[in-house]
């Protein structure tokens, strides 16, 4: 999980804040104990390397990743590609690229770079064409106006 | 007794006109079945509505965008096979089936905002107007009182009365040198 802007916010705090951090860790307890983001990755690899998940379920784990406060780790958009092509969606596939470069917010320059170089790969290898590639990173179409239909 | 009598015959009638009007939003109508044709639901919505529409942070809607007909079925079908083999354009065909818009469209600016401000300064401009008209042609004269011999004659019969010494004008007023303290 590269939740950057939490996450460097969560360990300046602790760094300078140890009181309240210790504080706000006992108030997490009550809720369970909190999730490292390794679990939190091999989480969402194994939701979507499951066998025989469909498409509902990958949508369903899909938005709630991009509802979250994150960006996908590399091994999680792999797994979800993986998972659109098991239930033959190339369309769910570019979606889910598009939304993962979105959560990358306004690191896009330095992060979106990275997060592609990691899934090449596994894009080359199912042919899953980038965003670029495509021309879905600029405006293609444009909506006509209710007004003039 | 005759308020008893409406009461029932309004409840009867009613009565008489409760089944039709379940009848006419069918299950189907609840659900919105009847307003997607043979478009596919694909995941969950809305309130679990089966509605489209692009939104960034739920990027994967209900539905699918197009019904789908031959054409679509036959790309669907060549889906099934190695994506390497499907050219830019047919991915782009499944894509535009799927969603209206791309995300990057989502976001692309409408420009609306010059006509927003268009119209706040057409408003702005017919008050400015207003203002000025109204000055011209419906007040009055200032009162002479307004002019700078009298304004001066205002002050040093503040001054003169001592009005608020501790916090306000007067405090500033140096009257033993008849001055303003600096």
């Amino acid at each position: 999980m590269l939740s950057i802007t939490a996450r460097n916010l969560a360990s300046a705090l602790r760094g300078s804040l140890v009181g309240t951090s210790s504080r706000v860790a006992a108030v997490r307890c009550l809720h369970g104990t909190e999730e490292s983001a390794e679990e939190f990755d091999k989480r969402y690899e194994k939701y979507f390397s499951r066998d025989g998940i469909d498409g509902w379920e990958i949508r369903k784990g899909m938005n709630d990743l991009l509802g979250m406060d994150l960006v996908p780790s590399p091994k999680i958009i792999e797994a979800g590609l993986r998972a659109t092509r098991r239930v033959n969606d190339i369309a769910l596939a570019i979606r889910w690229l598009e939304g993962c470069k979105d959560k990358c917010g306004d690191q896009k320059a330095t992060l979106y770079p990275y997060l592609l170089e990691k899934i090449t790969p596994t894009l080359q290898e199912l042919g899953i064409p980038t965003i670029e590639e495509l021309g879905y990173d600029k405006p293609e179409l444009a909506l006509k106006s209710v007004y003039d239909a | 007794m005759a308020l008893r009598l409406i009461n029932s015959a309004v409840l009867r009638q009613l009565a008489s006109q409760l089944p039709k009007s379940a009848q006419v939003g069918s299950v189907a109508g609840v659900h919105t079945l009847d307003k997607i044709g043979k478009r596919e639901i694909v995941g969950y919505g809305w309130n679990g509505t089966a509605c489209y529409a692009d939104r960034v942070d739920y990027p994967m809607p209900a539905v699918r965008f197009r019904e789908p007909n031959n054409e679509i079925n036959a790309l669907r079908t060549k889906e099934q096979g190695d994506w390497k083999k499907l050219s830019p354009e047919e991915i782009k065909a499944l894509y535009r089936a799927s969603f209206c818009q791309t995300i990057a469209e989502v976001q692309a600016g409408t420009g609306e905002w010059k006509l927003h401000l268009g119209v706040a300064l057409l408003f702005s401009a017919a008050a400015i107007w207003v203002a000025v008209l109204m000055n011209l042609f419906v007040y009055d004269e200032l009162p002479v009182t307004f002019d700078e011999e009298h304004q001066k004659a205002q002050l040093q019969r503040i001054i003169d009365l001592e009005m608020n010494p501790v916090t306000g004008l007067t405090s500033k007023w140096d009257y033993e040198n008849k001055k303003w303290k600096n």
